[in-house]
């Protein structure tokens, strides 16, 4: 495959995520790749980011706990609100790369349905499969997906969770390739812990995925966060690597949706609607 | 209690896990944040084991690094049927120990590969998937007439033993490393064998036998 | 890239018991796995719902189930028969695996892609089949180059990769597994041991793969080729309702056999082709020789796909349906069936299931009893039959061990006495399954109503609406879509009216009984007359069945 096939215009304008600000230190370049091109970063001593693909300069931007930079001209990064309160832990749990396009990537993010099959006893359970009805919407002028309403049996839905109930979640999509999900704060009834999937396109089949979380828990160590987030992105990667084809395919036929993929089936039309074909097969014209 | 340096997503602590699970001994998990934190590199974990790598054993006053150093131990101490690894045969003995080295190279070949895609390591991945193969090669011959003698295992013939656990992990993760298992099918039935050990465990990245166990 | 011949995949002992091999001929991925009726599926390995290889996913042996979300594809005919994210829906029938024939024979499973079955490979009688051996390198080179190597004992292998010798006879096969793919694989025929011989040309065909990829090295390796799936139906597209057509099945009666006093069991087997997947609750429409339709649930257990069986019970008063059954239908006999449909839909979401059967009614719940066993869920079969010769199905229901709790011989009251044992405790988790005589789920429904279970988490099938239908009203009918207003009159249906302006919804038991002939009301009043909807979807209003309910205001708006 191709690794150098050039992005369409919404993919390329976009920031992406190529790196945790925890992992740079001052002095130690690095380099990671963003649409198969390689890309160089660096902290110099005086504290500043430079980003570079080697012939210019990119655009810098530190927010969310990554770096984040653009091979073109993005317009502002969407908004997280809840990663600024002050009482919330934010933590990066690790970046990790996947062998699948970062759609699909993102698509198995917003689906509710693989708990009890893929994170068994801990974000599902079996008997208790049921995907119930929820609502989905664009909303800031079709710039964005929203998901509510969405429960889903739990047997222990959290790192300070003990024992199993419904659990409420919300989905947005506010970027082709991140995602942030709310679900009830075992600690807050009233509150929403953060969940959040950035998705950096390495090439059109393969991506890394940044994991940043917002919660509420003044319980668990950093480590232990990490380690309950790489416990459950490591059981859907057999899953996202053994889809086929790689990439997301588009057309609405090329798959067979059920009610509970409502969220991918909007994902899926929003990205056509965009003229998405990186990471992606679109539908035949 | 016996005491495991541990990381949930290291195929190498993983088969110390399933041995563990498979003889059901109580063990504490110390978990070391492998990644994303290095803190294998961290001088509190220099201190337990200074190769800086997981997992470490410790039980009583002994202290035991390397997977199969550990592995053998467990199984002599531990296991009384004496089958995991059975010590009265020198041929067999040989061949569990010819297994574990082959074990090591998979470590140093599909692992690599893993955490040069996965966790970003500066390893030669495509080197690593090369040599991956070539080790899986072997393993897929020698299943193969394995089973033409009547026997599911990589040594003793009615039972598995410690060669088993040790070659499992990084053969079942080796996708991971974009090292794909589709030309081995007889690895692939053992892998499904294994799973159906009594007392077998899962990590992130392999089903079980059974859904939703 | 081959000429039209059947194509080595896999050898026979790659199908392990509860396995699935991974193959591949000609860039298409296939996932191969023997059920434990010993029949073996070549499909392709790709989960229709969002792309997951089936070769990561579970055979239990009469089914394969996907890792991703757990959907589930039948033996033989690869219809997707639940699909866990809504376990109150019968999945489409159409929502089927890409499947390809398949023969075993030389220790070998053969398939092809051709439109026609081509001819039968033609081998020897016995032997033994080789370790496979897959080489990165384009299938007609490794076919050329392996054409005059001489494998000790063998002699040269000619043109078609024949060599025989004084160790015997070989016949190599080179499956084209993609452009740069190839797998050889070869049967042997020799009086030397086994095993040391399978040995020998196992290193005879490695040092032929690394002559040939050393070779291979010198050209660039050809481009795979692309994968093309074929795309799914537009209706699956959009979604999720299941649509029933009006398909006929061919079928003819493998088998009829006395099962209890006055019971039959049919077997039906598919004239050619495999059945069409069904799922535990369903049942299939047949039209007896007499011109009748008549409805009969379907006692499969899941995987058995190779036959349709149904339990047929002779009614007293018949009125020719069960009679033309048990009196003149013979065995090799021909059937005009319907696909099967779903009303009765078993949840499998649930921590305790209780079934509920009362006479011929235990039909559908066998095939539920059986299915909540494969999954290992809990469940309980309470079976009310008027005396033990009445029982049917005897060796299925043993197969239920102690999860089967016969009721012989008990008057009305007795009956509804033990139902009330039966459904004293509500549960959060549990549902209840009845099917039987009309009086008894009546009884059935009103205890469960009474001890708190909720409506929808009771679910009925009645066999047969008897109620009296009241036909003595005449109103008018708005179809909105249509743009039409009809007149039902006294003594008509609304369901022939509709017929009669060719605007009429799919139907089937004309008896209020199946749910088939459904509409949505869009304003009126429904008069329900139908066995069918619950209280609360009659209470509604929103949905009439228009073979028997009628309507209480002068006009209906339908949906149609
Ligand atoms: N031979 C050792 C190898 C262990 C090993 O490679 N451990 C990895 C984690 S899976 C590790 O700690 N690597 C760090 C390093 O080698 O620096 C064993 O089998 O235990
Ligand atoms: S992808 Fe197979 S069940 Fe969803
Ligand atoms: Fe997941």
């Amino acid at each position: 495959m191709n690794t150098m096939t050039q992005p369409d215009p919404f993919m390329l304008n976009q920031w992406y995520p190529i790196a945790s600000l925890q992992e740079i230190l001052p002095g130690q370049p690095r380099a990671t790749k963003l649409f198969g091109q390689r890309i160089s970063y660096e902290r110099n001593v005086a504290g500043a980011l430079q980003v570079s693909d080697g012939s210019r300069a990119l655009p810098v931007l530190e927010q969310y706990g990554c770096l984040w930079t653009s091979l073109g001209e993005p317009d502002e990064l969407f908004d997280v609100p809840e990663y600024a309160e002050p009482d919330r832990r934010n933590v990066n749990a690790g970046s990790v790369g996947v062998q699948v396009s970062a759609q699909r990537g993102i698509e198995n993010f917003l689906d509710m349905g693989h708990f009890p099959y893929v994170h068994t006893g801990i974000l599902g359970a079996l008997p208790h499969t049921e995907v119930k009805e929820y609502n989905v919407e664009m909303i800031r002028d079709g710039r964005e997906i929203i998901a509510t309403e969405c429960l889903f049996y739990q047997p222990m839905a959290s790192t300070v969770s003990t024992s199993g109930a419904d659990v409420e979640y919300i989905y947005r999509v506010p970027h082709p390739t991140c995602s942030v999900l709310y679900k009830s704060s075992p600690m807050d009834e009233k509150r929403l812990d953060a969940i959040a999937l950035f998705g950096q396109p390495t090439g059109e089949e393969t991506f890394r995925g940044h994991m940043v979380l917002s919660i509420l828990d003044d319980v668990n160590t950093d480590d232990f966060i990490s380690y309950f987030q790489l416990h459950i992105f490591g059981q859907d990667k057999p899953i996202l690597e053994n889809q086929m084809p790689k990439r997301l395919p588009l057309d609405p036929r090329a798959e067979t949706p059920i009610r509970a993929d409502k969220t991918s089936i909007m994902y899926r039309r929003w990205l056509t609607g965009h003229g998405v074909t990186y990471g992606t097969i679109p539908a035949a014209a | 209690m016996i005491k495991l340096y541990d990381f949930d997503l290291s195929g190498n602590c993983y088969k110390v896990r399933l041995l563990l699970g498979i003889l059901g001994l109580e063990f504490e998990r110390k978990n070391v944040d492998f990644f994303p934190g290095f803190k294998h590199r961290a001088a509190e974990f220099l201190a337990v084991n200074p190769l800086g790598q997981l997992p470490v054993l410790e039980d009583g006053d002994l202290s035991l690094r390397d997977s199969h150093a550990i592995l053998v131990y467990l199984a002599s101490k531990y296991d009384g049927s004496g089958r995991w690894y059975p010590t009265g045969d020198a041929a067999l003995l040989g061949e569990i120990q010819q297994w574990l080295s082959l074990a090591e190279g998979l470590t140093a070949t599909a692992s690599a590969a893993r955490l040069a895609e996965g966790m970003d390591f500066d390893f030669d991945a495509e080197a690593a998937r090369k040599g991956a193969y070539r080790l899986f090669d072997v393993l897929d011959e020698h299943l193969w007439f394995r089973e033409r003698e009547g026997s599911d295992w990589i040594c003793a013939p009615a039972h598995p033993t410690i060669a088993d656990l040790a070659c499992f992990p990084y053969v079942m993760l080796s996708e991971e490393g974009g090292v794909s298992r589709e030309d081995y099918p007889a690895i692939r039935r053992w892998t499904d064998r294994v799973k159906r050990i009594p007392g077998f465990s899962v990590m992130p990245g392999i089903f079980p036998a059974q859904l939703g166990s | 890239m081959h000429d039209k011949t059947w194509v080595p995949v896999a050898n026979s002992t790659d199908l392990a018991p509860h396995h699935v091999f991974q193959g591949r001929l000609m860039g298409q991925e296939l996932a191969i796995w023997r059920a434990d009726d010993g029949h073996v599926n070549v499909w392709e390995n790709r989960c229709l719902h969002r792309g997951v290889r089936l070769s990561i996913g579970i055979n239990t042996g009469s089914e394969l189930v996907c890792q991703y979300h757990g959907w589930r594809y039948a033996n033989r005919n690869a219809g997707c028969t639940y699909i866990p994210a809504h376990p109150a829906d019968a999945p489409a029938r159409t929502i089927c695996s890409k499947t390809w024939p398949v023969i075993e024979t030389g220790g070998l499973i053969w398939t092809h892609f051709e439109d026609r079955d081509p001819p039968l490979p033609e081998l020897p009688e016995g032997g033994a089949a080789l370790r496979p051996l897959p080489l990165a390198a384009a299938p007609e080179m490794v076919r050329e180059s392996l054409a005059g190597l001489a494998p000790e004992g063998f002699g040269p292998l000619d043109e078609t990769l024949q060599a025989r010798g004084p160790a015997g006879s070989l016949h190599l096969m080179v499956q084209p597994a993609d452009a740069g793919r190839a797998v050889i694989r070869g049967i042997v025929q020799s009086d030397e041991p086994e095993l040391a011989l399978l040995r020998r040309l196992n290193l005879f065909l490695r040092s032929a793969r690394d002559q040939i990829l050393a070779q291979a090295a010198l050209t660039p390796a050809p481009e795979p080729i692309p994968h093309r799936p074929e795309r799914v139906s537009e209706e699956l597209a959009e979604m999720p309702e299941m649509v029933s057509g009006p398909a006929r099945l061919r079928v003819q009666v493998a088998k009829k056999e006395l099962v209890a006093k006055d019971i039959v069991a049919l077997e039906l087997e598919p004239l050619r082709g495999a059945l069409p997947a069904s799922q535990p609750g369903a049942h299939i429409d047949v039209a007896l020789p007499n011109g009748l339709l008549r409805q009969y649930s379907l006692v499969n257990a899941p995987g058995e796909t190779g036959r349709y069986v149904i339990g047929v019970k002779r009614e007293p008063e018949s009125t020719g349906g069960s009679a033309a059954i048990h009196d003149s239908l013979a065995e090799g006999d021909l059937l005009a069936i319907s696909e099967p449909r779903n009303n009765f839909t078993l949840r499998r979401d649930v921590e305790e299931t209780i079934l509920v059967a009362g006479g011929i009614g235990v039909t559908p719940l066998l095939s539920m009893a059986a299915a909540l066993k494969d999954d290992g869920l809990p469940f309980r079969l309470h079976y009310f039959a008027g005396s033990e010769e009445q029982i049917a199905f005897g060796e299925r229901l043993a197969a239920l061990g102690d999860r089967l709790v016969n009721y012989i011989g008990l008057d009305p009251e007795k009956t509804a006495l033990a139902l009330k044992g039966i459904l004293k405790s509500p549960a959060p988790h549990a549902q209840v399954y009845v099917c039987g005589p009309a009086p008894m789920l009546d009884v059935t429904r009103a205890t469960a109503a009474e001890a708190g279970w909720p409506d929808a988490a009771v679910h009925f099938e009645y066999f047969a609406n008897t109620r009296e239908i009241d036909t003595s009203s005449s109103f008018r009918i708005e179809l909105a879509r249509s743009a039409v207003t009809l007149e039902v009159p006294a003594g008509r249906s609304i369901l022939s009216v509709l017929q009669e302006a060719g605007v009429a919804p799919p139907s089937s038991c004309c008896q209020g009984a199946c749910g088939t002939c459904m509409a949505r009301v869009i304003e009126g009043e429904p008069d329900h007359q139908d066995v069918y909807l619950s209280e609360a979807e009659k209470a509604a209003g929103d949905k009439i069945l228009t073979c028997v309910s009628r309507a209480k205001s002068d006009r209906l708006i339908l949906d149609l």
